[in-house]
């Protein structure tokens, strides 16, 4: 597999590799990406995630011929980016970013510039408008448009190619609750009709509902990759909350047995449990009785926060920038920040 | 290519900067003309015919000036009448600069007029171009259009060559419409309500090369505009350039040249060869080495190589540097 993390066997879309790119400017330079490295599959939608100012921008915007790496591989549906654009460009639609758009064009005469440009047929401007629902605002400045109805003409207009690989950077900034829903729903549409979905997004409940696999990025290197289960499992510590009666005590026995147990004000959190049977029958042989036995699964937001290393301290406000710098993979394509663990297929002793 | 050109055009023509300026063009327009129509009338033939005899007395007097300027050039030509004349153009004299409507105070001589409002024309377009020229680049890169244009169409030096051709077309089409419609409402209005002048073949022939001239002259300011704006990222380069240009060359390092002396300094501006360039020639003079001439074609190398270096520097940047 070439610089992928993982694989299934399914040809890669997007391939980066050792994606390495500074900004250089009077006020010193800045270190954007630093070798970084990922792998969209078709057919997925992948998440593309990272605190602020670690480079997820600059990846897309390099892929997309924007900005020039210093160094690095990508490849875009088969193609050497970004060299071979031209001869995709038709397969590919993009946002980056916020939508930006000449204010005083209506929304209408906007895609209806773009579609020319592109040789895309007019009618389909009013279906792509139909589409994002602004068809009853599209006559209007979009100098008029709120941010969210900027971020709905810039999806219909990358919806007006009909494209195959779709590069969406914070598409729900900016939506109502109801927009975001339906932003939810437009891609897992057009993910379900074939296209791939690159999305960035810091609404990581989002991105857990829709995405079949992330990356996350920190300080312009790859922390992890991979299918979101893979992700959430190997971060999956084995933990569950008991609640019982005299819990106190209930967390010694634990503790003796040889698992670490943390204890809350009415219940107790055991981790490294494989199998939750084994809390049962250890507390029932001392006469306890467990009233509730929950996995404590992780989230892809926990797992996010603790990767990066971005996690809030009350009282301490983070700058932009704070975050867990990777060391660089031995190999290519292998994260070397450690975030697999070992299968638990043994009971603690 | 095509499609792309297409909707450069629209854009182009759909930009609200750019309906401004063509109605300010218009404006400039109609005020011209209703202020001349307003201050002329048709010429009674007594009128006519008082204006000949004052024009032919002052044809026989320039003659005469002529004739002595002539002598004063010939070597054996007593000393007080070659200091009166001396480094004069005797053609200058000549009988043939006398013009009848000279005569006619209040009447509006289309042969008389017309080149200078030719020129008012050609400063307009030149600036129409300019700010029209910058203002559609610079809008299309800090607005993000550009970007989005670059994601549909990866290729930066033909997406940057449909929007300077598209720009250039405009232009070319305005500015050719904008002086025959202009030229031809002077010369109905002279028709009408004023003196139509001696309209020989040699006067059409130069008003259309002055007319030439002042659309060149009105796509190279666009061509400038609009790369200075490129490379600036911003119209506002472009307008600050061009303000810093006039403000710090034209009058401060004009007021040092004078102060230190410098030779021809007029060399050294651009305003001497916009001026070479729409009449011809443009006659300085300084006291160090006296009169000097700019060609048209001295102006014409200067435009050239300003294009060549200004635009040509302005793609190649593009090509490579980052877009945001």
């Amino acid at each position: 597999m070439a610089g992928g993390a993982y694989c299934t066997g399914v040809t890669p879309v997007i391939e980066i590799h050792d994606l390495r790119k500074t900004f250089r400017g009077r006020r010193g330079s800045r270190r954007a990406l630093d070798g970084f490295d990922m792998v969209v599959e078709a057919g997925q939608v992948h998440g593309f995630l990272g605190p602020n100012g670690s480079g997820k921008t600059t990846t897309l915007r390099t892929l997309l011929g924007l900005v020039n790496a210093d160094a690095g591989r990508m490849t875009v549906l088969g193609q050497p980016a970004p060299a071979a654009l031209p001869a995709v460009a038709d397969r590919i639609g993009a946002i980056v970013e916020s939508p930006q758009f000449f204010g005083n064009f209506t929304g209408r005469h906007t895609l209806r510039l773009l579609a020319m440009a592109g040789g895309v047929p007019a009618a389909r401007v009013d279906e792509a408008l139909e589409l994002v629902g602004l068809r009853d605002r599209a006559g209007e400045r979009v100098r008029a448009y709120s941010l969210g109805m900027k971020q709905r003409l810039a999806v219909a207009s990358v919806l007006l190619k009909r494209p195959e690989l779709l590069i969406l950077d914070e598409p729900a900034n900016g939506l109502d609750p109801a927009g975001i829903r339906e932003m939810r729903e437009l891609v897992g549409r057009l993910a379900a009709d074939g296209a791939t979905v690159l999305v960035s997004s810091h609404i990581l409940a989002e991105i857990q509902q829709i995405c079949d696999s992330v990356t996350i990025i920190s300080r312009g290197r790859r922390v992890t990759s991979g299918p979101v289960d893979e992700v959430l499992a190997r971060h999956d510590k084995g933990e569950f909350r008991v609640r019982v009666a005299e819990h106190r005590r209930a967390a010694g026995l634990l503790s003796e047995a040889g698992v670490p147990v943390t204890v809350h004000d009415d219940h107790l959190v055991v981790s490294d449990i494989a199998d939750p049977a084994w809390i049962s029958q250890t507390l029932g042989r001392h006469g306890m009785w467990v009233s509730e036995l929950t996995p404590l699964t992780p989230d892809l937001e926990s797992v996010f926060l603790e990767l990066t290393g971005t996690t809030p301290t009350a009282g301490i406000p983070r700058q932009v920038g704070q975050s867990v710098q990777p060391e660089r993979a031995e190999e290519p394509g292998v994260p070397a920040i450690s975030v697999w663990a070992p299968p638990r297929d043994e009971e603690p002793a | 290519m095509i499609n792309l050109v297409r909707a450069e055009l629209i854009r182009l023509v759909t930009r609200r900067f750019t309906l401004v300026m063509v109605a300010l063009l218009l404006g400039a327009f109609a005020v011209t003309l209703a202020t001349t129509a307003a201050s002329t009338e048709r010429p009674t033939a007594a009128e006519l015919a008082r204006a000949e005899q004052l024009a032919e007395a002052e044809r026989v007097s320039a003659r005469e000036v002529r004739d002595q300027c002539e002598q004063a050039q010939r070597p054996d030509a007593p000393r007080e009448l070659r200091a009166r004349f001396q480094g004069v153009d005797c053609q200058a004299f000549g009988p043939e600069t006398v013009r009848t409507e000279n005569f006619l105070p209040g009447v509006f001589s289309f042969t008389g007029s017309i080149r200078d409002l030719v020129m008012f024309l050609s400063a307009f377009l030149s600036l129409f171009g300019f700010l029209v020229g910058a203002s559609f680049v610079g809008a299309e890169l800090t607005s993000g259009g550009m970007t989005n244009l670059l994601l549909w169409r990866p290729r930066r030096l033909q997406v940057l060559s449909a929007k300077l051709g598209t720009l250039l077309a405009g232009v070319v089409g305005l500015a050719v419409a904008a002086t025959v419609l202009y030229v031809g409402a002077f010369w109905a209005l002279a028709e009408v309500a004023g003196l139509p002048g001696d309209q020989s073949a040699q006067l059409w022939r130069e008003l259309a090369l002055v007319c030439l001239r002042g659309v060149g002259l009105a796509v190279v300011a666009a061509s400038i505009g609009f790369a200075v704006a490129t490379a600036g990222r911003h119209t506002s380069t472009a307008v600050g350039l061009a303000a810093g240009y006039a403000v710090v060359w034209e009058i401060g390092a004009r007021i040092v040249m004078m102060i230190v002396g410098t030779r021809q300094p007029g060399r050294w501006m651009l305003s001497s060869y916009l001026a070479a360039w729409m009449n011809g020639r443009s006659d300085q003079w300084d006291d160090a080495t006296g009169s000097y001439t700019i060609h048209w074609w001295h102006a014409g190398l200067l435009f050239a190589v300003l294009l060549g270096v200004v635009v040509g520097g302005a793609f190649a940047q593009f090509r490579r540097r980052d877009l945001a």
